[in-house]
């Protein structure tokens, strides 16, 4: 509770009302900047909450192929609230720690297929620099992987201006189950994934 | 002098053009001069023709050879409304022409002559009409055409629409078309009847033409996007063409949509008014980029200079859900209450001040849990635990908007595997409902407890493919009214293939076209949507019947002449699947709980509706139904 009182404290302190503020970062600093956000996440997200988060009704069904019923995995999605609700927040908060818009998404690994790696929480300016729009699960990516291998948090840029630190989540075990991807960009586009 | 004024100069008329046909009929008089024939063909609106003369298979009966002829007759139309059909100039050996359709009678009937485009369908290598292009009546042009660029190309399609005000004098009138070549030179006589029956200006089924966003705008129009440069989505060039594609599609009896804010509540400035502040001090700063987008939609003057007259739209979506306005940060806090009914109360005020009490303002969640933005499924919720937030924000709503407001604001909700939960658990939360026509189509009681309580009900679905018979752009509007459904949606409309000009994928989410490859800043309409006005027209006209006939009555009649079905058969028995838990449902059990029945829908002539029609209008002017 405390440490959730300090970091709201934080996060006022940084004057939260981004609303969709349309001033970028220099493309210079935007990098830096993010990093900070991402060494906060990987101290306040908690990887055990995380890994509650999807039914396991849902994570059963998901690698189920059934060559009649292409969307079973999709149609099938389910998640608990709880869980949700509580990351899903944290990370906005963190997304907060600068007046620009910043999203921190929460990407999680499977024990069921340990090549894949699932976007689980997206949010409000819907950026990501991995992220296929619409996929459920896909293959781990090159600098995803070398974020879980070594523990350090990695630094990507890439298509359309977008800036990404990746950074560990960590359960209680200190087992590395996840990631936040903390992305922004020098230019806001307001339009893209409004679908 | 033109060429459509010499030729009238020349046979001692003096006709002056465009006015036309309610109702046509046409007898074709292939002329032939010296060398090569060139001809005028002309086939209904059900039968469209080829780049080489031919009828196109999908429209063609079985056992019908490719040359099939399908003469749409006399042509006969009630007022108010349009007569059309397909017209095709024939070239064998290519060359320059000139096109013109012209009536006698200066009796202000109107001629919107459009030239089809040929569509090279990547599947099956064939090429199929579809997008319509306004030209020049006359219309002069050359064979084969050179941007359509078809090998050994001998015809040009044209689709003529003739509009007949509601004030033209029943009757007949006399028309011409002609194709002249060099000295060769053909010519068509066109017999329109216009009807003492006129179509009534509102629609028994509103067909929605839903899309999502403005970034394909951008996408569909690069020119018209870069000479704004990053000013575009703020431009007048936008908001322009936003409301072109209203007009358009409200010009052919239908509604356009477009939402405004993405699965994980990203919401696009252009849908919504700015807001600043933190709970109780949350605002709306600017409404800006709202009022010149949705003002002259919601005021109806954006379809000021329209032939159906200025009038606002039906429906909008609103920018709300769960990220907007209330942040998803203080869910389930008082902070979310607070900034939600602030802005929505503001909303409401702002929409009263201007007068806008005709349209339906849409509080309707897209998302879906499998996009990752929130713990509930918005949209076709599967889980009996996602109908608690719905019940929230029907509570928010209810707080945020007086009792008495004038300003309509409906609770919507899409629906598919627990439509018949949630017509019960969500009596009295939800009151638009758009339902999976699929699960619909085992609830008929249910559907009409549901529009006793007053609610409205649109099913929805997407368009055919333009390799499917032509007619096939039907089947759902009549299905929805044959379930007295309230309105149909096409889920999407505005997203044409890649490159859907020489390599279309099907156009099943392309109605409306981008204009821009033809000089046009604004979308151009399709065969399938032209199709589907003139079915809308037909329905309208039902629905005026309904005053001295009984609708039962009128649904049974038709039923039986479309498929030699009752209206009972247009529904399915309720399957046992029903009696499971939704979540255990899978796609194929579905299909299979109703695939009995699927063959009713199957293997209708292409041409099915052309003697309903007839059948229609002989009730509009005094027969009897049976």
């Amino acid at each position: 509770m405390t440490t959730r009182a300090c970091l709201f404290f934080l996060l006022v302190a940084f004057s939260l009302s981004i609303e969709g503020r349309a001033q970028s970062a220099p493309d210079e600093s935007l990098a830096r900047e993010l990093e900070e956000v991402a060494r906060v996440a990987t101290v306040m997200v908690d990887g055990d909450v995380c890994q509650r988060i999807m039914t396991e009704r849902a994570l059963k069904k998901m690698f189920v192929v059934d060559p009649e019923d292409r969307w079973a995995g999709a149609d099938n999605f389910d998640v608990n609230a709880e869980p949700f609700i509580q990351t899903k927040k944290t990370l906005m908060r963190l997304a907060r720690l600068r007046p620009y818009p910043v999203d921190c998404n929460l990407w999680m690994l499977f024990k069921e297929n340990p090549r894949q790696i699932q976007i689980l929480i997206r949010n409000q300016y819907e950026m990501s620099r991995f992220w296929t729009w619409g996929v459920l699960t896909q293959e781990i990516p090159p600098e995803m992987a070398d974020v879980l291998s070594s523990g350090k948090p990695k630094t990507t840029t890439g298509k359309d201006g977008l800036v990404s630190v990746l950074t560990p989540v960590y359960n209680s075990l200190g087992e590395i189950v996840g990631l936040v991807e903390v992305v922004g960009r020098a230019r806001m586009n307001w339009q893209e994934n409004v679908k | 002098m033109s060429f459509w004024k010499s030729l009238y100069s020349r046979a001692g008329r003096s006709l002056r053009i465009l006015a036309l046909l309610p109702l046509l009929a046409m007898a074709a008089l292939p002329f032939s001069a010296h060398g090569q024939t060139v001809q005028l063909e002309a086939s209904s609106e059900y039968s469209r023709p080829d780049p080489f003369g031919n009828i196109v298979e999908a429209d063609r009966s079985k056992g019908e050879n490719r040359d099939a002829k399908d003469s749409p007759g006399l042509l006969r139309a009630a007022r108010n409304g349009y007569a059309s059909f397909h017209l095709t100039a024939k070239l064998p050996a290519g060359g320059p022409y000139s096109l013109s359709v012209s009536f006698q009678k200066p009796a202000g009937l109107q001629i919107d002559l459009l030239k089809a485009w040929y569509h090279l369908h990547q599947k099956s290598r064939t090429y199929y009409p579809d997008a319509l292009i306004p030209v020049l009546n006359p219309f002069q042009a050359s064979l084969p055409d050179a941007e359509n660029r078809i090998p050994g190309q001998t015809s040009q399609a044209f689709w003529v629409d003739v509009f007949i005000p509601r004030d033209t004098p029943p009757g007949r009138y006399d028309g011409e078309a002609t194709l002249q070549s060099g000295s060769r030179r053909a010519s068509m006589k066109i017999q329109l009847e216009v009807l003492q029956a006129a179509i009534p200006e509102d629609d028994p089924v509103i067909v929605d033409h839903n899309s999502y966003g403005t970034s394909w705008l951008a996408q569909l129009y690069p020119k018209l996007s870069r000479a704004q440069g990053d000013g575009f989505f703020r431009s007048d060039a936008l908001f322009s063409l936003i409301h072109a594609y209203h007009r358009l599609f409200y010009e052919h009896r239908g509604a356009f949509h477009q939402l405004g804010y993405g699965h994980a509540g990203k919401v696009g400035p252009e849908f919504a008014p700015a807001l600043a502040g933190v709970g109780r001090e949350k605002k709306i700063t600017s409404w800006e980029l709202y009022d010149r987008h949705y003002g002259p939609l919601l005021d109806g003057s954006a379809f000021a200079r329209t032939r159906r007259g200025a009038r606002p739209i039906p429906f909008v979506y609103l920018p709300i859900n769960p990220e907007w306005p209330a942040s998803f940060l203080a869910w389930g806090e008082p902070g979310y209450e607070a900034e939600f009914v602030n802005v929505v109360g503001e909303m409401e005020r702002h929409f009263r001040a201007k007068g806008w009490t005709r349209t339906r303002f849409e509080m309707f969640f897209n998302h879906k849990k499998r996009y990752k933005g929130f713990h509930w499924d918005g949209d076709e919720a599967r889980f009996s635990k996602d109908d608690a937030p719905a019940r929230e924000f029907d509570r928010l709503l209810k707080k945020a908007v007086p009792r008495d407001s004038p300003v309509q604001f409906v609770h919507r909700l899409d629906a598919s595997w627990r439509l018949e939960d949630q017509f019960k658990s969500l009596a009295g939360v939800v009151n638009f409902w758009i339902c999976s026509t699929t699960i619909l189509s085992w609830l008929p009681e249910p559907l009409q407890a549901v529009r006793q309580r007053g609610d409205i009900v649109w099913t929805y679905a997407g368009p055919p493919a333009i390799d499917e018979a032509s007619s096939a752009i039907l089947e759902n509007p009549l299905r929805a009214w044959m379930w007295s459904a309230d309105g149909y949606v096409h889920w999407l409309t505005v997203s044409p293939s890649t490159d859907p000009w020489f390599a279309s994928e099907g156009e099943t989410t392309c109605l409306a076209y981008p204009g821009e490859r033809f000089g046009i800043d604004g979308p151009i309409p399709s065969i399938r949507l032209k199709i589907q006005r003139n079915f809308l027209q037909d329905l309208s006209l039902m629905r005026a019947l309904e005053k001295t006939h009984a609708p039962d009555l009128l649904r049974r009649e038709v039923s039986r002449r479309v498929n030699g079905t009752a209206p009972a058969d247009w529904w399915n028995p309720r399957p046992a699947l029903a009696n499971l838990p939704p979540e255990d449902w899978t796609n194929p059990a579905i299909d299979r709980a109703v695939a009995a029945t699927q063959h009713r829908y199957q293997n209708w002539s292409p041409r099915y509706w052309q003697p309903i029609r007839q059948y229609i209008l002989n009730l509009a002017e005094g027969g009897q139904p049976q």
